[in-house]
This record gives C-alpha cells, structure tokens and sequence, in this order.
C-alpha cells in the first residue's frame, strides 16, 4: 500500500519534473527552471513574434492593372525575403477567381503555399513572407465579359514577374516611387 | 534472440510503429490539405488516416497498453477492446454528425488521464489506497467515449465536405479499428512474451507506474495547451 502511494506520488513528481524542466520550454517557449535555456529548447516552439522586422530593402509602392478577356488568366508575384511584407489592395470590374500563393526560392516547379482563393471582385490585407521566394496572385476571368483587375502594392519587393500565356517576363521594380498604371501587354 | 518468424513480424512491426510518429507533423499538413479538398466519399483515404492516427497517436496506445496489461486470456482482451471500441464509435460519429464543439485540449487532457487512471488501476491503486475498485469494464467504456471525442475534435480540425461526410467518417473509423488492431497484435505480442519471462513480475509494477508518469505528463501536456491557446 505505501508502495503505490509511493509510486503515485513518484510518477505525479517525475512527470512535472519533465514538464516544467523540458516540455514547458521546448512546446511553450516557458522556462521557469532555466534548463530549458541551458539546454537550448527554448526555441523549438519558435521565435516569439517580433514587433518590427526591420529590413534593408527600399520601400517600394507598385501599381499594376490587367485586362483580361473571358477565360484569360494572369499571374502577378513579387520577389519578397523572408520577413519582409507587402500591403496589398487590388480590385476587378467583375469576379475573378484567384488564388493569392508563394512559392518558395529554388523550389521545384509546382511547390507553392496558397493562403487565400476563392472567387471575388476584390481582396486586400497585410502580408508577411514566410520564405523568400515569389509571392502574388494568380486571376481568371471565368465570365463573359472581359475584365480589369488592378492591384495597388506597398512594400519591400526587390522585383516582380508576369505570368501570361505561359510566358513568363521579369518586371523590373525601382526604389523610385509609385508607377503609374501599366498595362501588361 | 528472435525465435521465429511471428517474434521477428511483429518486433519490425514495433520499430516501425515507434518511428512513425517522427514523420507525423509534415505529413499530417500534406494530409490535411489533400482531404479538405476531395468533395464526396473517399474511403481508402479516410481509412488510411484512421488508421495513421490510431498508430501514430501515443496516447490511445498507451491506453490500450493498460488495458491489456493484466489480461490474460483472449476472450477478455476482445471483450475490453470491444467496449473501448464501441465507445470511441458513438462519439466518434456523433461528435462529429451533431457538430459538437469541445475544446480539444480538454478532451485531450482527459485522456491523458484516462491513462493515468489505468495505469493506477493496475497498480492497485483503488483496492490498496482506497479501499474500491471501480468497474473496469465500465472504465473502459467510459474512456473510449472520450477517446472517441477526442477523434471527433482531430475531424473537426479538418473543413470537410458535407458531400459523402457519413461515408468519409465511418471509412475513418474503420481505419480507426484497422490501426487499433495492428498496433493491440505488437503490444499483445509482447505481452505475452514478456509474461514468460522471469522479469515480468518484477517490473509490471515500474512498467505501470511509468505508465501513470507518462499519462500524468500527457494531461500536463495539454492542460498547458489550453491555458496558454492564443
């Protein structure tokens, strides 16, 4: 009897033993016994999220438009380092179906994060790279009448493409300001 | 020594039991992905994550580790098993049918216990300090009910299609008992090996008090989970 006493209380002692010197700090990032700091667990739960990731990328603000006629699709990215984010805002005449992704650099073609899609006349929101890589919007015009989609950026691109008709063209993007609008030809 | 080819299967069997739970993180993105977008029946899909979850899930097993420690005989093992299965099925299909919304940390935490609570049957625990012993069949039973929330709450995590859901939910909970079964032959395998030898009696007690350790640091697990959920 005093031995399961024993051994109840031994096993309720080891697992807050292990909890509090290994998994607090390893899956929380909590540390109240400093082991886990002394062991180097503490950033397996991840970096705690910073205030400012500050960059040495220029600010960039980019204006881009389209026409796309029925059943035409483009395909927009910027060259984004992880940690670096774009403010973005683009709004279309009619639905489009779109698909905002990232595919991260020397990926294998194909290998692409999406973070929203659906179908939509506009869209807008603040984004954060996760990977350095490509990060844009794919649209399609799934109507009958032809439709301009533009997109306003802000941010700290170092560069651009376009996706159309299966070509792809590099866009080169200064430090130099806001661009008027540009239709891609 | 490995003294023949159903010890040799069934140790490989728990290597790779013990490995895959390396791989699970990854995978289970790609997996998550790939379902939400499929609309309408996907048996051999569903069946297969069933199954992954039951393997891979380390707190079913050592559920299912201290449920059979201490039986014996066939019959009974099937019998114990059964009524855990039937439990975790209702809530399984109900939780998820009736759209119930129960934190998965709780449910998790609870079966951390149930664990633990297990382990401290078998340790005597209830007889010995308390003086009772609670129904263990109906221990059982009670457990897989919340083993079985706790694998509504992992279907829930994934938006699915309502097109074939009632197809797509039993083909996983067919996985379920698949992945049960594999994982109940490498620990009754064991077991039964293990009962042979002259260490058994001396180190069932550690094993389950291990046991309760384990089970106890699972509930932990999650309680902290909970507390400090964004």
């Amino acid at each position: 009897m005093k031995r399961i006493a024993w051994a109840t209380f031994g096993a309720l002692a080891a697992a807050n033993a292990i909890f509090f010197a290994f998994v607090l700090p390893a899956e929380f990032g909590i540390d109240p016994t400093g082991i886990g700091r002394t062991l180097g667990l503490v950033g397996l739960a991840g970096a705690p999220p910073e205030d400012v990731h500050r960059t040495a990328t220029p600010l960039l603000a980019d204006r881009r438009a389209f026409e796309l006629a029925p059943f035409e699709s483009v395909e927009f990215k910027y060259d984004l380092a992880a940690g670096d984010g774009l403010v973005y805002a683009w709004t279309a005449t009619g639905e489009v179906v779109f698909d905002f992704h990232a595919e991260p650099a020397g990926a294998a073609p194909g290998v692409a994060e999406s973070f929203a899609q659906g179908r939509a006349d506009a869209d807008r929101g603040t984004y954060v790279a996760h990977f350095t890589g490509i990060h844009g919007w794919f649209w399609e015009n799934r109507g009958v009448a032809t439709v301009a989609v533009s997109l306003r950026v802000s941010g700290f691109a170092t560069g651009a493409a376009a996706y159309r008709d299966g070509d792809a063209q590099r866009i080169a993007i200064g430090a130099r300001g806001e661009r008027s609008p540009a239709a891609i030809p | 020594m490995v003294r023949s080819p159903r010890t040799a299967w069934l140790l490989l069997a728990g290597v790779a039991l013990a490995a895959a739970p390396a791989l699970a993180h990854a995978i289970a993105e790609d997996n998550a992905s790939y379902v939400q977008a499929l609309d309408g029946p996907a048996v051999a899909a569903f069946t297969y994550l069933g199954a992954k979850h039951m393997v891979t899930g380390v707190d079913h097993l050592l559920f299912l580790v201290g449920v059979v420690f201490f039986l014996y005989r066939m019959k009974d093992v099937l019998l114990y098993v059964s009524l855990f299965t039937l439990g975790h099925s209702i809530t399984l299909l109900v939780g998820v049918l009736g759209e119930w919304r129960v934190d998965a940390y709780i449910v998790d935490a609870i079966i951390g216990l149930s664990v633990a609570y297990k382990a401290f049957e078998n340790l005597g625990g209830f007889e010995r300090l308390f003086g009772f012993s609670p129904d263990t069949r109906a221990a059982v039973l009670v457990f897989g009910l919340f083993h079985g929330l706790g694998l509504a709450t992992k279907v829930q995590e994934l938006t699915l299609s309502a097109d074939g859901l009632v197809t797509n939910l039993v083909s996983f909970n067919v996985g379920v008992e698949l992945g049960q079964f594999a994982a109940l032959a490498c620990v009754v395998g064991v077991l039964l090996w293990w009962r042979r030898q002259a260490s058994f009696q001396r180190s069932a007690f550690a094993v389950n008090a291990l046991l309760l350790t384990a089970g106890f640091l699972l509930a932990e697990y999650q309680l902290a989970g909970w507390m400090l959920q964004a």
